[in-house]
């Protein structure tokens, strides 16, 4: 009750509708009898009261709108244009359907490009602060050839190199942590005792690894889990910090967790174990290299470790950090002089390092992002060729508004709300379309690494995605803006007087070059998507130079079940023999590395046997330990020679096989190859028995390069690949080799069991992700552009079914209007054509890097985008010009 | 456009109808059509407020809390509804008279400087 009275004291907030509706009633009567007073007949009065009073209807308006205020007028306003927009727009549903989803593919792709943009090159590492100033030191050939920097001249850098505030290493390794079948292959980071101090990274328990944990050769058994690693493999156990784990076959203690955002410093891979560099000898790493023994890796300068990470001091340019690592590396040279070849020091950003993930993504993306961006430009033109055919179209409405009194502004703010209608869902979808792309491309990435764990610092940006939403409604906006303001200004009288022909040459003009601008845009997507479509086939019908089909891949490391050398060659050994014994199994053999696995395998300097190598000339190359009957298995063809036998072992003479690259290369071909010799490093000569034909070794589009292979009883390693091929399914014959491994030892642990052809698909997802989004790009971008050429050109043609119709009853004939349409709507097309492919082809060379098989001007791709896009121009010019041209011509004179 | 006045009236100056309704109310409480015959017939039908301006105004000072409408019942025995000042509404129209005034006087000192009145015929 007291609320109730207290409410009603309060002033009014708004207009009373039924007290105002009974006050102008009260009115109305108290003028009607004053009226009757005066001596006037009862009806006359109540008309001559009505008429004194005016418009009741905007007296209440009036009166209302002083309750209102300012912005929720505007904002009804704005309200009702939306609904007219919505009203209007549900006409044409399949073109503003079309383009909304053009927009939001536009916006989708693009935030999701841009997204892995910023973050490869920004911010690349997971709770690191800065991450992408990191800068990087490697070393590299006179020849281009990248190398690691050994820890000796790690040290040296560290200690005289002002340019960098400070330096760390670090090298990913897979580690075996557990024993036994329980052990399972983790990403360990060996790391100098500064990393997570540089880093600035904390630990969450315990501490981190310390300069203290760098002193000496094999006495820092400890070890830093990640947060992952310490709640799905430790339950989070509170008192971890103190216990011991084993990795390789040694006991290391946990002195502390890393904190929760940090995933070690190598991108897409999730490092879960940091280990002190110092303990890698003693943890049996060898880092691939051959040349040195496993306590060596820490003393040879020889032994490349890894890349020096580190921020340079303020002030100081990748240039200045050049030159003085440089300096330090000429005054290295003088002091302690390498045999190896000459090489330089370079400074590079954090996403040069390499061979890291950002060099192989950047460049994709790179591609990627212009192509998106065409994409949005056409659904823009396209956007502003709506606009303007149906301002067009709307002169009638529109003459009708501002005759009625609407305001300029008025008219182009209903027509920009129209763009909005548009813009605002298919950004909203495109929103949502990049925060499901991002997750959906790490899954893919996730399930294609399994078991190895990856990670991507990439999460959705809100920043990105609500940029590039802005970008493409704001581009729609102003591109519909100018149409806007021209439908806008339309002559009151043509209108009137029913003349619909277009007025002015401007309108006209902006047709005909939206038209050029969308056939010249679409043709050069198209040449993209043609090049892409036509390199995925290539790259899908491209000769590996083995076979990968009734093949499968067996990974296994010995050493996780501790075996030694002599037992593992046991080990081996009886592992071929059980698998040739199974009858289901045609040929079986073993190797280090799996073709076409993306990233090149070590390289190792070799010297040739009377090749006197030219003065900087460097002579390394990858190579492959592999067993017996390894060529039979795979099918790689024999050109001279013969294949590893079984008596090539450790008692037997040391032999090679070369490829046909490195037989034409040093002796002139493969027959003349066979018995000459070969050195690996400087060790033992080695009679080449056998020249093989090139492989793909990394990448289906790597160029021809010499390669060699060592027979595996020769060059013993733990780790080795099973591989056996047989005329059965391929999923049975993985099975029957689990069978073989686990028959000899059921604790060993297979680390991965799959089809060949399965482990290859890795090496060309790159290049499959890039040609589906070339090729997602060029359609999206070509359906809209051709909806976009056909409404205009055909309404350019709609728009003349008056001319039409005076020409027909001059006494022309029905196909010689056609020609003539035809021909103003191909001059238009030509010009659109030549733009485009004048664009193209200066563009298309920046798609090189992500071509296969066709060069960046492949006629082919080119003449089949030309004559789909004339194509869609003929249509749409020929169409309607026929059907006007066949309307009888009265009804065409009287249509207006 | 400008708009002209039509058989002799005034307009009304922008500003001036608030001041003109409030001082009508002066005299008494009034209704919406009693404020319109007020000014007029005061005016010598020079003025004449229309009703989209006058009910406009009438919103606006009840807004302002200048003015109070109550329903009653006029003195030809009509419903009708009434507004008076409110005490507010009484200090504004001082405040408004004296504005007036000030304007009145200098918009006569620039269009009769120095001069007596009717100098310039």
């Amino acid at each position: 009750m007291g609320i109730l009275s207290w409410l009603k004291g309060r002033r009014p907030v708004e207009l009373d509708e039924d007290d105002f509706k009974e006050e102008i009633r009260a009115h109305l009567a108290i003028a009607t009898q004053e009226k009757i007073a005066d001596g006037v007949d009862k009806t006359d009065a109540h008309y001559a009261a009505l008429k004194e009073f005016g418009n009741v209807t905007l007296t209440t308006e009036a009166a209302r709108s002083v309750w209102t205020p300012r912005w929720l007028e505007a904002l009804r306003d704005l309200m009702s244009d939306v609904r007219y927009a919505i009203r209007a727009l549900r006409k044409n549903p399949a073109f503003s359907l079309t383009v909304v989803g053009v927009l939001a593919l536009g916006i989708g792709l693009n935030a999701a490009v841009f997204t892995m943009l910023k973050v490869m090159a920004l911010s690349p590492l997971a709770g690191v602060e800065a991450s992408g100033r990191l800068a990087v030191i490697f070393g590299e050939t006179s020849t281009g050839r990248q190398l690691r920097v050994s820890y000796p001249d790690y040290q040296y850098l560290r200690d005289h190199d002002r340019a960098f505030s400070d330096l760390f290493g670090s090298i990913v390794a897979t580690t075996n942590l557990g024993r036994g079948r329980g052990a399972r292959q983790v990403w360990g980071e060996l790391v100098t005792g500064n990393y997570f101090k540089v880093l600035s990274v904390r630990a969450q328990r315990g501490r981190t690894l310390l300069p203290s944990d760098e002193i000496a050769p094999g006495r820092h058994p400890v070890v830093v889990l990640s947060d992952g690693l310490w709640r799905r493999d430790f339950n989070a156990d509170p008192g971890i910090v103190g216990k011991t784990i084993e990795i390789n076959n040694n006991m290391l203690t946990v002195v502390g967790v890393a904190d929760p955002t940090f995933h070690g410093t190598i991108v897409s891979y999730d490092v879960e174990l940091f280990i002190p560099v110092m303990m890698g000898p003693q943890l049996g790493f060898t880092f691939g290299s051959q040349q040195t023994t496993p306590s060596g890796i820490l003393s040879d300068r020889r032994a490349g470790v890894f890349y020096p990470h580190g921020y340079l001091r303020p002030g100081i340019t990748l240039a200045n950090a050049t030159a003085q690592a440089d300096a330090l590396w000429a005054t290295l040279s003088r002091e302690r002089p390498l045999t190896d070849a000459a090489q330089r020091l370079k400074v590079v950003r954090f996403w040069q390092t390499p061979g890291s993930g950002p060099t192989f993504i950047l460049p994709t993306l790179s591609v990627l992002s212009p192509m998106g961006l065409l994409v949005l430009m056409i659904a823009c033109a396209n956007i502003a060729g709506l606009v303007l055919v149906r301002g067009v179209s709307r002169r009638g409405e529109i003459a009708v508004r501002l005759a009625l009194g609407a305001t300029r502004t008025r008219i182009v703010r209903l027509l920009v709300v129209e763009n909005l209608v548009l813009a605002v869902p298919g950004a909203v979808f495109g929103v949502l379309l990049a925060q499901n792309l991002i997750p959906v491309l790490v899954s893919y990435a996730e399930r294609l690494a399994a078991p190895q764990r990856v990670f991507f610092n990439i999460e959705v940006d809100g920043l990105v995605i609500g940029f590039t939403a802005l970008v493409a409604c704001g581009s729609a906006l102003v591109f519909g803006f100018v149409p806007a303001l021209q439908s806008s200004r339309v002559d009151l009288v043509s209108v009137i007087n029913e003349d619909a022909s277009p007025r002015g040459a401007a309108r006209g003009r902006l047709r005909a070059g939206l038209v050029v601008a969308q056939v010249a845009v679409s043709l050069l997507l198209l040449v993209g998507a043609g090049l892409a479509t036509r390199s995925v086939d290539a790259a899908r019908r491209a000769n590996p130079g083995f076979d990968p089909s009734h093949v499968t891949a067996i990974e296994l490391d010995v050493k996780q079940n501790a075996y030694d050398e002599a037992r593992g060659r046991i080990f081996y050994r009886k592992l071929l023999d059980a698998a040739r014994a199974d009858p289901g199994i045609e040929s079986a053999t073993l190797a280090a590395y799996i073709p076409m696995g993306l990233l090149d395998t070590r390289m190792q300097r070799v010297s040739i046997e009377g090749y006197e190598p030219r003065k900087g000339e460097d002579l390394a190359f990858m190579s492959n330990a592999v067993g017996s009957d390894y060529f039979r298995t795979l099918r790689i063809n024999l050109t001279a020679g013969r294949e590893f036998e079984d008596r090539d072992d450790e008692t037997g003479t040391p032999v090679a096989v070369v490829n046909a690259t490195l037989a034409q290369r040093f002796w002139g071909g493969a027959l003349n190859a066979i018995g000459k010799r070969i050195r690996v490093g400087d060790r033992e000569w080695r009679t080449v028995i056998g020249v093989a034909a090139d492989v793909k070794y990394s990448r289906i589009n790597e160029a021809p390069r010499p390669y060699f292979y060592l027979p595996f009883l020769q060059a013993y390693r733990s780790s080795m690949v099973l591989h056996t091929r047989g005329p059965g399914s391929v999923d049975r014959l993985v099975d029957q080799a689990r069978a073989c491994v686990a028959a000899l030892d059921g604790d060993l642990p297979i680390l991965t069991a799959k089809p060949m052809a399965n482990q290859m698909r890795g090496a060309l997802i790159f290049y499959n992700l890039t040609a589906t989004m070339l090729f997602v790009f060029g359609v999206a971008g070509m359906a809209l552009a051709a909806m976009g050429t056909y409404g205009l050109v055909s309404y350019t043609v709609k728009q003349s079914t008056h001319e039409i119709g005076i020409r027909m009853a001059l006494g022309a004939s029905g196909p010689s209007v056609v020609r003539r349409f035809l021909g103003r709507g191909l001059r238009l097309g030509a010009i659109g054509a030549a733009v485009g492919v004048v664009a193209a082809l200066a563009v298309t060379r920046l798609l090189t890097s992500v071509l296969f098989g066709v060069s960046a001007t492949d006629a082919v791709s080119f003449a089949r985008a030309l004559a789909l896009v004339l194509g869609v121009v003929i249509v749409a010019t020929i169409v309607p010009a026929w059907r006007a041209a066949r309307t009888d011509p009265l009804s065409a004179l009287r249509h207006q | 456009m400008a708009k002209t006045p039509d058989n002799g009236r005034l307009e009304l100056l922008q500003g001036t109808l608030d001041m003109l309704v409030l001082r009508t109310l002066q005299l008494g409480p009034q209704h919406s059509h009693g404020i319109g015959q007020a000014v007029r017939t005061q005016s010598d039908d020079l003025l004449k407020v229309e009703t989209g301006s006058l009910y406009p105004a009438l919103q606006r000072l009840v807004k302002r809390g200048w003015l109070k409408a109550e329903w009653g019942v006029s003195q030809a025995n009509q419903r009708a509804k009434f507004y008076r000042l409110t005490a507010e509404g009484k200090r504004q129209l001082v405040r408004e008279e004296t504005r007036w005034g000030q304007l009145v006087n200098a918009i006569g000192r620039v269009m009769r400087p120095a001069a007596a009145p009717g100098t310039e015929e």
